[in-house]
């Protein structure tokens, strides 16, 4: 039933593509930026739903299990601050600049300001592959999400699971429904379980005879691990890859972000609906709370606490890492989808609440998961086990629903922002102005995002880092080019020179710490320098290197301060240049 | 204006690190939430208050110059 829901949602995306699609012009201003028309409420939802991905649901919960309700203020609080304060300085001004000289991408803006080939080449391959990690964080917390919560899918039959239990309990009574799928073989003393079975249908099956023989029995089967039915992993972050492939090539930057306000919609609903779901399972929120508070097989320390769990200087230099949304270069590309520069009000406002909308009741479920999951439980499972074990099917598959919709919200952008890069930036800038026609130029776009997700769905085949962790360690490496944003935009004596310099020191420090981040590939504590996060460093050398090398090299040309920031008298350069 | 903004956004921050709640798991607030969480959850709507004043009272007029319809034409688009 809840793979059912699952199916019928990702139909409906896929007829929002279509939609979308028949109402696309056949250019490329409309297909990456939906001709610059979208209104307020839409760009908050298409800005929201992309910054929010499985990091969010269910790295956050995860994360809560292991390091306690602190994860709040690591990430939700910090980014409210400063997401906020990046969509005023940056945003609107990018939207201007982006309107005034036509800018389809973020690196068409970078190639403008510095009028240099060497620094779009430097960054062309350290966004790709920014952006295929946070891909990466969503095909996996996708698939593993779509596992946990599509258990008994399948029946499986004929596959059967065997423990011993020499004789038949005398009361044992096997319900006419589970006669097919359980039953005790006298001959060799073996009870039998033919095909999956669902955790929450464990119970019944425990259930069937009160004798200590059976209950043995029962829990050895479980132990012996009998298929679950389910959708598996690679089966889940292949159908999300398709669909959300599907409707954002039919559809373009339109799709993206009807599909952006109406998942960002479902995801916060069913958010909501499933932390009450959930709660009323546990007893209400405050029986919830108590119980946890009174469990002395609670882990130690406490996760209703951060002492023990989270260093202060770690808390504190997390205040970095939100810096990484003035660099997404996806959402860089819903910035120029506005109408006007005014519709960012309504997101200023409004993003931190409904942050808090979304990571609060996932933080508390992931504090209250503590006390009822096996300490041993993998941070990425939690959420999808809390769902699965007490929630109804039917509220499973739209949970599940709401989860998925999350991530593609993400991914969508992320698919269209990848073609826009390679297709503008890269290919029809490299070849003769009319080598290429606007069909081909999307068509290239496609195949290059397509190789970039076959990539990403491989790599999460066998990958069992954190989603949280591996989302930090995504966001380092954008905030850490956000010195070179800020400078752009504000510093007029900034050059190539210092923009070089900064970005490939950041590529240096990130492949350096790399090793350490992954170590292992495990899902154990997060890699710190001398307690603080390794961004301190990263942007502190990026920053540094830009100052001295800018300063220590030639102020760029006059024409280039007076197109972005006018001339000393007043005057603003090339705001036209574009019309001709 | 825009000072009362700055000053209210750097004292945000500095409220962000509430290391005086770092070992309390209690009070909790309405009867479930860790007062370190509500704290948290406080900042996130003091951040959206900031915010509105913010929008409404320090917007750069020169950013609604634009608002017209876009200079380049979408086959120009680079």
């Amino acid at each position: 039933m809840a793979f059912g829901i699952i199916v019928a949602y990702l139909v409906l995306l896929i007829v929002l593509g279509v939609g979308a699609g028949r109402l696309l012009q056949r250019t490329s201003g409309d297909f990456f930026l939906a001709s610059r028309g979208i209104g307020p409420f839409m760009l908050l939802m298409s800005i929201f739903g992309t910054t929010m991905t499985a990091f969010a649901l269910i790295g956050s919960t995860g994360k809560t299990f292991q390091s306690g309700i602190g994860v709040y203020g690591l990430m939700a609080s910090w980014s409210g601050i400063v997401h906020a304060a990046i969509f005023f300085l940056v945003g609107a001004k990018v939207w201007q600049l982006g309107k005034r000289h036509g800018y389809v991408t973020q690196l068409a803006y970078f190639r403008d300001r510095y009028r240099s080939e060497v620094l779009v080449a430097c960054l062309f391959p350290l966004l790709v592959g920014f952006v295929m990690l946070y891909i990466l964080m969503g095909v996996i917390g996708g698939g593993r999400f779509v596992e946990n919560v599509t258990q008994e899918t399948f029946a499986m039959r004929g596959t059967l699971t065997e423990v011993p239990l020499a004789e038949r309990p005398a009361d044992l009574e096997i319900p006419e429904d589970w006669k097919e799928r359980v039953r005790h073989d006298e001959a060799r003393g073996m009870l039998v379980l033919d095909g999956s079975i669902h955790p929450k249908h464990r119970k019944d099956l425990l259930a069937m005879s009160p004798a200590p023989a059976w209950k043995g029995a029962v829990a050895a089967l479980f132990a012996a691990s009998p298929p679950t039915g389910a959708v598996t992993k690679p089966a889940g972050m292949a159908i999300i890859c398709i669909v959300v492939l599907f409707y954002v090539f039919f559809g373009g930057m339109r799709a993206t972000a009807w599909a952006n306000t109406m998942q960002t919609i479902v995801f916060m609903v069913m958010g909501v609906i499933a932390f009450f779901v959930i709660t009323e399972e546990l007893g209400g929120p405050v029986e919830a709370s108590k119980s946890l508070l009174e469990n002395v097989n609670a882990p130690e320390p406490s996760r209703m606490q951060r002492e023990g769990l989270i260093g202060q200087l770690q808390f504190l230099t997390y205040f970095f890492i939100p810096l990484s949304v003035g660099m997404f270069p996806h959402l860089f590309q819903h910035w120029l989808t506005a109408k006007k520069a005014s519709n960012f009000k309504l997101t200023v406002v409004a993003h931190p609440v409904c942050i808090l909308i979304t990571w609060l009741p996932c933080v508390l479920l992931g504090m209250w998961a503590t006390g009822v999951l096996p300490a041993d439980t993998p941070p990425n499972a939690v959420l999808g086990m809390m769902v699965s074990r007490y929630s109804t099917e039917v509220l499973s598959g739209l949970i599940a629903a709401g989860v998925l919709a999350a991530i593609m919200s993400s991914m969508d952008s992320q698919f269209l922002c990848l073609a826009s890069l390679f297709t503008n930036d890269i290919v029809a800038h490299w070849m003769r102005k009319d080598a290429l026609g606007d069909r081909e130029r999307v068509l290239l776009g496609r195949g290059f995002v397509v190789c970039v997700v076959i990539v990403a769905y491989l790599i999460g085949l066998s990958n069992t880092q954190s989603v949280f962790d591996l989302g930090v360690w995504c966001f380092t490496g954008f905030a850490s080019l956000s010195p070179v944003l800020f400078a752009a935009l504000y510093w007029r004596r900034s050059n190539r020179q210092g923009a070089i310099a900064s970005v490939l020191t950041t590529a240096a420090l990130w492949v350096v710490f790399l090793p350490q981040v992954l170590h292992g590939g495990g899902e154990e504590d997060e890699f710190l320098v001398w307690g603080a996060m390794p961004v301190v460093i990263l942007v502190a050398a990026a920053t540094a290197v830009l100052v001295a090398v800018t300063l220590l090299t030639p102020p760029p040309e006059a024409a280039i301060v007076a197109k972005f920031f006018g001339t000393s008298d007043g005057r603003r350069g090339g705001a036209r240049e574009n019309l001709r | 204006m825009k000072l009362v903004v700055i000053g209210s956004i750097v004292l945000l921050a500095i409220l962000h690190h509430d290391f005086w709640w770092w070992d309390a798991k209690e009070p909790l607030v309405f009867g479930f939430i860790p007062i370190g969480l509500a704290w948290h959850s406080f900042i996130s709507i003091a951040a959206g208050v900031i915010g509105l004043v913010a929008v409404t009272c320090c917007w750069p007029k020169h950013l609604d110059e634009d608002d017209g319809p876009s200079p380049v034409h979408a086959g120009e688009e680079r």
